[in-house]
Order: C-alpha cells, then structure tokens, then sequence
C-alpha cells in the first residue's frame, strides 16, 4: 500500500496559479474550498462497485440493528424451541418433516433440527450478535492502534521502541491457536468452571482475544504513517507556534491518518467477523441457545443436520460470503478513493 | 558604492531601490548567536549498536541578526544552513553555544519559557507541500498560531486571516479553500502570511523560494522584501546561492561545512570577497551587468569535487580539499574568522591565504574541474586536477 499522504500532498491544484496564468477557469464562482475528505467522497460515488457493497454491507448492519423489529413483524423469536410448541413438523429425530429442511410460508428459511429453531430469525440475531462482537473489536482495535501507533510514531526514542517490540511479540503469537487456546482461561477468569457461563462473559472474552491479537497491523501502519507525518513542515510549524505535543497529535497527525485508518477499518472488520465465527464454530466462542452467525455453522456440521438437512447450511453461509465480499470490495474502493494512484 | 547590477531575481516592474549604506550600520541586536554547535549522533556498529560518530552539522558559529535586519545565510547543500535556522527556532536542541534573543538565553530554554517570544521568531518553509497541513483550510492554518497563543485581534481571527491574506497578495475569499486547491506560489504566500500571523520581529525564511519556479520566485522575494521593509521584521534568509539574497540582505554570510568562513555588509561581500569560497560562489551567480561589463570581464571559477562528508571534515581548513590557494597551514591551523586588514568594520573572513578584495576577472580562470579543464584543453586554465 502506498501512503495515501502522497496523494494529499499533491494533487493537482485546481486554482489555475493567477501569478502564472490570468486566464482562470470560469467556475471561480465556487469560493467553498473542496477538502480531500469531500474530493474522496466525489471520487468514492463515481466507483459503482464500491457504492453497491456499501449499499449491502450497509443493508447487513441495518438487519443486525433491526432484528428485534423485523422478528416482532414477522412474529417468531429465535428462542422459541418449535420442537415442542409444535412437535407435528418433526419426526422423531427431530429433523423438520417437511422438504428443504422444513421451509414454508410459515418459516421462510425452515427450522433447525433438534430443538427445532426458527432459522430466518437465529440468522437476523445471528448478524445482529456477531456484528455487535466485530464492531466493539474493531473500535477496540482502532483505538489501541491510534493509541500506541501514533505515539510510537510521535514520540519516537525509548517509547517507539518499546511499542515496536510489544507488537514484534504479539505477532510472534499463532493467533488462531491463541484464540482457541486462550478462549476457556480468559472465561475462567471471570466466572468458576463449575457454574453455567453466562453469555455476555463469553462475549467480552471473546472480544478481549480478538482486541489483544487484533491490534498491531494497524499500530504498525499508524507508527509508519505518523512517523512521515512528523518529518513534515507543517508539523514543525506548529511548534514554531509554541502548539503543544497534545494539539500537534490532535489538529495535525489525526486528521492526516483518517485515510489508513478508514481503509484498514474496512479490512478489518469482515476480518474480526470470520474469525468470531470461526471461534463460535469451534465451540470456544457463543453457544446455544444464544443466535449466533458462526455458531449456526457449528450447528450445520453436526451429524444429526449435516446428514438430514443439508438446506439448513444455505442461508447463514451465503449470507456470510455475500457480507465478507463486500466487505472487502467495499475496502478496495474505499482505499481506491483515497488514494487513486495506485492501481489495484 | 551603487550597485547597478540586477540579477535573476529582478521582478519586472518593481525593482527595489537600492538600500544605502545607512541599513549597514549597527543596530540594536536582536538575536545573537555564539559559538553554536549541533552534532547529530551516527549509529551503528555490529552487534551493538552505538554512538560512532557524529554529523558536524553546525559547527561553532556566531552571528547577529539586529532589529529590523535582514540577513542572508549562504551556502551549498549539507552545509548546515537548515539546521542552524532550526536551532535558532529551537526545533533542535543545540549541542553547544549560546542562543539569545533580545538578550534573553534561549539556548535550552523548554516550550514553556518560549511561550513568551513565540511570537516573536517565526519560520518560513523550503517545501510549500509540506509545510501546509492538507487537511486544514487556509483560515484554519493561518489561524492556528493565533489560536496556540491565545492572540484575539480587534476585528476577530477569521478578519485579520483576510487581512493577511490581502498582504501577501490572496484573494480574501480563499479562506475556506484547501492547501491541494493552490499553486505552490501560492502557497508559499500562505506560509508567510502564517508567519506573518503572530507579528513577529524576526523571521527565518528557510530557502523559502528555492522549491518555486524561477518566474514565481521573483515575486515571493519582492513580497518577503516588502513584507520585511514594510513591517520592519528582522530577517534570517537562508539561500544556497548568493544569487536570490543579493537584493535581500543588508549582510551576507557564507558557511562551509558547519562553518561561517566570511560574513559582511551585503557590498563587502559582493564586490570585494576575501574567501576563496566565496569567490567561487560568486563566479557561480549568473548575472547581467548593466554598465557595460559582461560576463567575460568577470572572475570564472568552477570548484571540484563534492562537499567532504561532515562526520569527518577535513583539519584545519575545511575548505582546503577544494581550494586552490591551499598550503601545508591550511591542513594544521584552523584560520579564525577575523577582520582582515582592508576589510571594512564587520566584514570577517577565515582564511590564511585570502583573496585580493574584487571580482574582475582574473588573467587566467581557475578550473579545478578535470573534466572541465580537459574540455578547455584550449583556454588557457590555472590549477588542474585540484587536491
Ligand atoms: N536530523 C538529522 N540527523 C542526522 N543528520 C542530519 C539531520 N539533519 C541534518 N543532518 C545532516 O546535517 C548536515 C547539514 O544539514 P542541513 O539540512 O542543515 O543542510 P542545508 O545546508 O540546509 O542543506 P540543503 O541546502 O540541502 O537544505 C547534512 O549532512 C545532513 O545530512
Ligand atoms: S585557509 Fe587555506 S585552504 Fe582555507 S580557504 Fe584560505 S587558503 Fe584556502
Ligand atoms: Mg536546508
């Protein structure tokens, strides 16, 4: 990735230099300076691929917000166990008897074996709880980023060195072995094996993991993008002024890495949701009965619904591909708007 | 002595009367500097890495910038002239010597005991790209100082950023536009109109116009000189030729190597240089001479090789390795930097060997250059394969 500071620096100045040439382009009526963030914003809307996958990306996070509503419309919870409410759909497996996994007018993306769950609504509050876990982790992890990224950048010396190692180490670390591993000791921290884990204590476990492996590329790419800043002149005119460390990181670094930081928010956040439900599937992250996007896939893989009801896998995995793709599409043009010298 | 000579930077309507020597007497110092030295540390070593060497960037120099003054420091790339306008703004920290403004030690002085004068130095930048945050409108950067320092002008910032803006020759109505949204003319104009912002009483321009092209350049000159007479702002400009501050400054000083070899009134330097340096830098400034003498009737001089690297100047002498006038001395004695008879009052030269006090043309060029030389193999030529 090229820094994106070289495209804010230049760009061709659309005053036509009065020194140079007097003829001026007729639209100087316009007096409002365009700022870089509203010229992305232009370039942004031009990109259809990028306004579609906002448009999606955005429809997932209204389903997620919404699902409380859209349930009550639709008039079924994901909690409601159909298996005994309504034992006439199951046979005595506990598989749906209808075709497709039991799907109907009634229950558009049929019932789960076993207990017999409304799949539509497990899957809205599926989005709704995975979505909530990666959105937390994400701003846990921008912040953190900002946080030891732009002071190991600014400060330089003794402090640069010491984030440097701490993210050398963390790095070190096979994450996906840590998650899994470290998973069970982090939930034991806050309740004793022998109770019944209450939910929201797997939820902040599983947001601490992620958040303390989550961090670092996007530390390391802020300490990068500081550090350029810093050899910048207006940096040092800020400090001819008498401006304060504090101020200079405020009014002059931050507003300057918005751009990696939006880029690589949008990287990450598909990123924390597969990884949640990678966890949620291996059985270390949310369990039964709460709804969850990849703890559906776990329930997918077991013998009793893999080997009857092979529909019941369809919607959380398309739904799931749809959101990851685009995701990322929407990053490309994102990061594409931002800084549209480089090629993809 | 009148100068009738106009050089590169001359704007086409207003050449700017020449300042008589009234400018060249003593005024009141208003920034002085002594003995100022800044090394950086060079690091490395196997397998611990440490303290080798240092950067000589800044090596022991003394100047005074007085009240309302305007000052050119002169010199060839690496030679430190960046690093001492940032000691002097105190963007480094000196490694040695004395820093005072108005009397006051400013040396090691922290953020907060130069809250109060501030104000009174600013900076002006070489890159107009870089100096401008992009991410700020024009209000917002020429207001930023005024905001740090609490500074609340009669008619409000945002009226006297237009104010300035109208002073450094903008259209008023840009105050809401972005930095990528101008020429960098122009936007050098708005770095003076941010240093401008907080009323200071010295200015260090830092090769403010050697980024612009040459027809743009002219212009920021005239408006930093018109800046300087018009508001009495004492000015450090640091040019690397002698070229663009010859109208600017009413003295001149030529560093080399973290040195000050010669520093006089601007006519000392000009017309009656003492250094073999700066002889050759003279020779370098292309000009046209009004009265009738051409270019032939000058001096030629054209140096060889590179500056030697400043982590290990040569002894004695820095310059030697490169002068033609060299001799075994030169290697063992460091010259001080003193006022050679026949030198007017402040006119300080470092050399033990130095020049007869004029540019004419000499009887034979001195081209130390061999591929130069080799290509005047006709032309009659002093010195040779140099060092
Ligand atoms: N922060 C630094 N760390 C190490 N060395 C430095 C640093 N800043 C400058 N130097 C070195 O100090 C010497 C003088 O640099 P300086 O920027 O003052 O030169 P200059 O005269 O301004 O040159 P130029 O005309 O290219 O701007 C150079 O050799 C440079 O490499
Ligand atoms: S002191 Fe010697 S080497 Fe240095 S400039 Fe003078 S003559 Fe040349
Ligand atoms: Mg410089």
């Amino acid at each position: 990735m090229t820094s994106p500071l070289e495209t804010e620096g230049g760009g061709t100045p659309l005053v036509v230099d009065d020194e140079k040439e007097p003829a001026r382009e007729p639209d100087t009526a316009q007096l409002e300076g365009r700022s870089p963030g509203r010229l992305m914003w232009i370039r942004f809307k031009r990109d259809r691929t990028g306004v579609i996958s906002a448009y999606v990306v955005g429809l997932f996070f209204l389903i997620g917000l919404l699902a409380p509503l859209i349930s009550k419309l639709y008039g079924k919870s994901p909690y409601t166990v159909y298996a005994d409410e309504r034992p006439e759909l199951f046979d005595s497996a506990g598989v749906p008897v209808q075709p497709n996994g039991g799907m109907s007018g009634e229950f558009w993306f049929g019932l789960e074996p076993g207990n017999g769950y409304d799949v539509f609504t497990k899957l809205i509050y599926g989005i709704r709880t995975s979505l909530m876990i990666s959105l937390v982790v994400t701003l846990a992890v921008v912040l953190t980023g900002i946080l030891l990224g732009v002071s190991a950048g600014y400060l330089g010396g003794r402090a640069d060195f010491a984030i440097g190692r701490l993210i050398d180490f963390l790095l070190a670390i096979p994450s996906q072995l840590f998650f899994i591993a470290s998973m069970p000791v982090v939930v034991s921290l806050f309740v004793s094996p022998r109770d019944e884990t209450p939910t929201y204590v797997r939820v902040v476990a599983l947001i601490l993991v992620q958040w303390v492996l989550g961090w670092m590329s996007l530390g390391r790419i802020l300490r990068g993008t500081t550090l350029a800043l810093r050899e910048r002149e207006f940096i040092e005119a800020a400090r001819v002024s008498g401006a304060s460390p504090w101020r200079i990181i405020r009014r002059e670094i931050l507003p300057n890495v918005v751009t990696p930081l939006l880029v690589q928010a949008t990287y990450l956040l598909p990123g924390f949701v597969t990884i949640e439900a990678g966890l949620s599937y291996l059985g270390v992250g949310i369990v039964e009965p709460t709804p969850d996007w990849g703890q559906m896939f776990s329930k997918a893989s077991t013998e009793l619904v893999l080997q009857n009801d092979i529909t019941y896998m369809f919607f959380p995995g398309v739904s799931m591909i749809l959101f990851v793709v685009a995701f990322n599409l929407l990053g490309d043009s994102v990061r594409d708007a931002f800084d549209p010298k480089t090629a993809r | 002595m009148k100068e009738e000579v106009v050089d590169v930077t001359k704007d086409e309507a207003t050449l700017p009367a020449p300042r008589d020597a009234a400018a060249d007497g003593p005024g009141e110092p208003l920034l002085v500097v002594e003995q100022l030295v800044k090394h950086f540390p060079v690091k490395g070593g196997f397998p611990i890495r440490r303290t080798i060497g240092a950067v000589q960037a800044v090596d022991g120099i003394d100047l005074t910038v007085r009240v309302g003054e305007s000052f050119g420091l002169v010199g060839e790339s690496g030679c430190g002239k960046s690093t001492t306008g940032r000691l002097i703004t105190r963007l480094l920290e000196p490694t040695g010597g004395k820093i005072s403004y108005r009397g006051q030690d400013i040396t090691h002085a922290s953020r907060k005991q130069l809250a109060p004068i501030r104000s009174e130095i600013q900076m002006i930048f070489q890159d107009p790209y870089s100096s401008l945050n992009p991410r700020q409108t024009v209000g917002k950067i020429i207001s930023g100082p005024m905001e740090i320092n609490g500074i609340q002008p009669s008619g409000g910032r945002e009226e006297r950023v237009r104010e300035l803006l109208e002073i450094v020759g903008l259209n008023p109505e840009h105050y809401n536009r972005f930095p990528h949204e101008f020429s960098g003319g122009q936007r050098q104009r708005i770095g003076v109109a941010r240093a401008l912002a907080l009323e200071p009483k010295l200015i260090v321009a830092d090769e403010p116009v050697s980024a612009l092209d040459v027809s743009i350049q002219a212009q920021v000159v005239n408006l930093l000189q018109k800046v300087q007479k018009e508001l009495g702002i004492a000015f450090l400009f640091i040019a690397h030729d002698l070229a663009v501050v010859r109208h600017f400054s009413h003295r001149v000083a030529v560093m080399y190597l973290g040195k000050i070899i010669e520093v006089g009134d601007r006519d000392s330097i000009y017309t009656r240089p003492r250094h073999p340096y700066t002889h050759a830098l003279l020779s370098a400034v292309p000009e046209v001479n009004l009265d009738g003498t051409d270019e032939a009737q000058r001096e030629r001089i054209r140096l060889a090789g590179d500056v030697p690297s400043p982590i290990s100047p040569p002894s004695g002498c820095r310059f030697r390795t490169r002068c033609w006038k060299a001799q075994d001395k030169c290697a063992t004695q460091e010259p001080p930097l003193v006022q050679i008879s026949g030198n007017r009052p402040g006119h300080l030269t470092a050399c033990h060997f130095p020049e007869e006090p004029t540019v004419e043309a000499r009887e034979e060029d001195i081209v130390l250059d061999p591929a130069l030389a080799a290509l005047e193999d006709t032309q009659p030529k002093t010195g040779g394969a140099g060092d």
